[in-house]
């Protein structure tokens, strides 16, 4: 329908431009190579015919380039950079530009804000970088590419015209005896002709020559932008010139060939802070992870202070988020840390661990923590290691022995918000950690074989049987792996070793409590096999530590009551465990599964990586049409409310036909502050749809102009608005968001 | 089981028009690659574009030179040889290719070069871990393109 209506217009255009070429050409050849080139040679000097054939020359190349060249036509913008709603997004956008504030408008057909100076234009129905006018002469856009053909063509216009009307003329005079033969006819023709279009071009030519002079394009001119204020864009009178012919030819931006080169993105992606961690990593012995997760570190030094805990602490109190993020930089303990925030370290990941894993183990931990007192007591620093490594940490020394089991429940009970998956993390990790300290790395690659590989429940099984089998805790920690595995998929990534290593006997002491979560079921038979090994404990321990039976039948005094508790939290856990784990889906990053993916920024969804002063989401825009709603001020007369702070935005863009699913990350901001302008100057393709309420109430000063006015007629339309941008100008407030 | 990454965002980097329409863009630190990639090595890829633009955008001995030359041809010599902006374009092509290739694919960010957008922002995608996949159904690369 757009094309039907302008097919008229273009052909009007077309005919004016042919007739332009026409009459150049007839001038020319009428001129010049008919009738008076060689008089003129002979009568007035022989340069004249190879000058006036130069000059024309140069009009018509000229004219050619400023047919044919692109003015600089801003192509569209793709729907990513538009992500704002069309009722929340400002109309206008104020930039500084040397000092003076300068007013981008939204662009609805291009969709973007258009740089200062840059315009629509309705003929082409494009945005025009440095936009002066459209030219019907050359049915073409002027712009910031071809405005100096433009103007040469219109300088060497006048200079040929002159020179036609003047020669014309002395040709004439000489001949006014023979004015009525054909050649002086046609010379008398060509000469009015030629001086009644010279006036007209002779003016065009002089208004142009002002125009560079000031620094300004016809629209600015005619719309009155800088009538009362400072050009920002003028570099004075001979520089402009300078510009004008010296610049170089800005590139098309249209229709580009352009040599695509494929760069392939694979993850895992580098991390700024992943940089920092590279050298702690490398102390992990021989411990290597291609995921430099902090957190990660974080809980191996965690749960390798429970293991040193020679006394059981009070519950102490919780530390500051920020002091435990802190140890993420550091993730070696060492005795620097205090032991308040080591002892709350070691609630929250043994809780963690717990509720992640089954609720019996922190009955086991219990055990193990005293198995470690009365193993430290006796003299051998073994922790509760199930994997019969002798403990030399140098940690230990710097905390308390281990806590009881109970105040760690108690812990679980309240810290239902902490996150299931950095538990079996951590218990991992302390594996690891253990292991590189005492040196014993070999079963931890088999280990992370195993447990990212395994899977099928049949591994429960042949693991079962291997630890009714295994008698030295080295391998031990290999089945454990297998029976994790069967039981979520998604503990893979998250579980290690060592937390295998406590499963079985959790599972054990698990089945005589509450055994709720359909996982572990498939655990039951076997652990319920292995619950009658208790020899098991103590091949799993270090002989040097006391028989797990006493510790046993300790856990089942208080077993139940604990269950219960840690039954409801770990449900909750589980649930919001699954789900998040399911979108993050298995953010492995390779065999070496000591680090785990925990939640970080990568993970989640991009929604949370929105910046806040974005203009997506959340406060409506100042200005925006939601703001007006929310804020109950509608109309004109907001200009006196804190809205008027805003600038123009108080106009809005008004709906879009696409939406974008993405984020526009730009670090411009749509909130445009600045005194608000006037207003009523509304988007003129859709103002139809149905603008918003509060615009609606503005006044309208002009109507839209989107159909192909004549281009003069556009710059009395917004000539108004100009105006208003002018007096207003001064005043503005910088908004500083491009800044 | 292979990783494969997936579109998540794009940040768009403003042009800074505060010395007139001269191409130059903002070198604030957006808030979205904070935690991708370090402020200094953003700032520098800004800074080292902004003034390849400049250095086409100069005004000087060669600019004036191809002016008379194409004056003097009637600007058939646009035909056969291509301007000065053109080849500091050219250059600009290689060097935000080298810097996605070097710097930022492994971060997993792509720059799109301006010239595309018609110079008014660098578009910047973020890239996310979407996990392993074993089928073959989810791309394991994304590729970028540039232009020139």
């Amino acid at each position: 329908m757009m094309e039907a209506h302008r097919a008229p217009h273009r052909g009007v255009r077309v005919v004016i431009w042919s007739a332009s070429i026409y009459f150049l050409v007839e001038s020319f050849f009428s001129f010049s190579c008919v009738f008076r080139c060689p008089w003129l040679a002979v009568t007035i000097c022989p340069a004249v015919p190879p000058c006036c054939a130069v000059l024309f020359l140069f009009v018509l190349a000229n004219f050619t380039m400023a047919t044919f060249m692109d003015a600089g036509v801003l192509p569209m913008a793709s729907e990513d950079e538009d992500k704002d709603d069309e009722f929340r997004a400002p109309l206008y956008k104020n930039v500084d530009v040397k000092g003076v504030q300068v007013r981008m408008k939204w662009c609805a057909s291009c969709h973007f804000y258009r740089p200062p100076r840059c315009s629509h234009c309705s003929v082409c129905d494009h945005c025009v970088e440095d936009f002066d006018h459209h030219c019907p002469w050359v049915n073409n856009c002027i712009g910031r590419r071809n405005y100096r053909y433009f103007f040469l063509f219109l300088l060497s216009l006048t200079f040929h015209m002159i020179g036609v009307f003047t020669f014309g003329l002395i040709y004439v005079l000489h001949h006014m005896d023979e004015l009525w033969k054909l050649h002086c006819t046609v010379t008398l023709v060509v000469i009015s002709i030629s001086g009644l279009f010279l006036i007209p071009v002779l003016g065009l030519t002089g208004f142009h020559f002002y125009l560079v002079s000031r620094g300004r394009t016809t629209n600015e001119q005619v719309t009155g932008k800088f009538q009362g204020g400072v050009n920002p864009f003028t570099r004075g009178c001979c520089n402009n010139l300078e510009y004008l012919v010296c610049s170089p030819i800005s590139p098309k931006y249209t229709v580009r060939p352009c040599k695509k080169t494929v760069i392939h993105i694979q993850p895992p992606f580098l991390r700024p802070e992943t940089d920092k961690q590279t050298p702690v990593k490398a102390r992990d012995n021989g411990i290597q992870s291609r995921d430099l997760q902090n957190k990660v570190c974080m809980s191996t030094v965690e749960l390798s202070d429970i293991k040193q805990q020679k006394t059981p602490l009070p519950l102490p109190p919780k530390p500051d988020h920020g002091l435990l993020k802190s140890q993420v930089a550091h993730p070696v303990i060492t005795t620097h840390t205090t032991a308040a925030v080591f002892s709350w370290h070691i609630y929250c990941t043994m809780t963690k661990f717990l509720l992640a894993l089954r609720p019996c183990c922190c009955l086991f931990f219990y055990c193990v923590a005293q198995l470690l007192k009365t193993s430290e007591q006796q003299g051998n620093n073994k922790g509760p290691d199930l994997r019969s490594e002798s403990r030399g940490s140098p940690v230990r020394g710097s905390h308390q022995a281990g806590l009881p089991v109970q105040p760690l429940l108690q812990a679980s009970a309240v810290s239902s918000s902490l996150q299931l998956n950095s538990l079996p993390l951590n218990s991992r990790s302390l594996t690891l950690k253990h292991s590189s300290r005492h040196g014993s790395k070999s079963h931890l690659p088999a280990m992370h074989a195993d447990g990212l590989g395994s899977n099928p429940p049949p591994g429960i099984i042949s693991s079962s049987g291997l630890l009714a089998n295994h008698s030295s805790s080295s391998s031990s920690s290999l089945p454990y792996d297998n029976l994790i595995n069967p039981s979520d998929p998604q503990f893979i990534s998250q579980r290690g070793a060592p937390s295998v290593s406590y499963h079985p006997h959790f599972m054990s002491l698990g089945t005589n409590g509450t055994v709720q979560r359909p996982p572990p079921h498939t655990y039951s038979p076997v652990f319920m096999g292995v619950s009658r090994h208790s020899p098991h404990l103590r091949d799993l321990v270090p002989q040097e530590l006391t028989p797990p039976k006493s510790a046993a039948a300790r856990y089942d005094n208080f077993s139940k009551t604990i269950m219960a508790s840690l039954h409801e939290r770990r449900e909750l856990e589980d649930r919001e465990r699954m789900l998040r784990l399911q979108a993050r889906s298995q953010a492995l990053y390779g065999p070496d599964m000591g680090i785990y993916d925990i939640p970080s920024r990568r993970s989640l969804p991009p929604d949370n990586i929105r910046p806040p002063g974005s203009r997506g989401p959340t406060p409506p825009a100042y200005g925006s049409r939601e703001f007006l709603m929310s804020t109950g001020i509608l109309g004109y007369g907001m200009r006196t409310s804190p809205l008027s702070s805003s600038s123009t935005s108080s106009l809005t863009r008004g709906p879009k036909t696409s939406s974008s699913p993405l984020q526009s990350g730009s670090s411009s901001s749509l909130q445009s502050k600045g005194r608000s302008s006037s207003p009523a100057y509304c988007p003129p393709e859709r103002q139809t749809q149905g603008l918003p309420s509060s615009t609606s109430t503005l006044p309208r000063l002009f109507p839209s102009n989107a159909s192909s006015a004549p281009p003069y007629t556009s710059y009395a339309t917004t000539k108004r608005s100009s105006l208003l941008y002018s007096s207003e100008g001064k005043d503005s407030v910088t908004l500083g968001a491009l800044k | 089981m292979r990783h494969s990454a997936s579109l998540a965002n794009k940040v768009f980097i403003q042009r800074d028009y505060s010395e007139g329409t001269t191409c130059k863009f903002q070198t604030k630190f957006p808030s979205e690659l904070e935690s991708r990639i370090e402020r200094t090595l953003f700032e520098d890829t800004v800074k080292t574009l902004n003034n390849y633009y400049a250095e086409a955008e100069k005004i000087g001995g060669q600019s004036y030179l191809e002016g008379c030359l194409a004056c003097a041809t009637a600007y058939l010599i646009f035909l056969c040889m291509e301007t000065r902006y053109e080849k500091v374009l050219k250059k600009i092509a290689k060097y935000i290719q080298e810097q996605n290739e070097k710097i930022y694919a492994p971060r997993g960010l792509l720059i799109t070069d301006p010239i595309e957008r018609g110079m008014r922002v660098i578009e910047i995608s973020i890239y996310e871990d979407r996990g392993s996949s074993g089928s073959s159904s989810g791309s394991s690369s994304v590729s970028g393109s540039t232009a020139r």
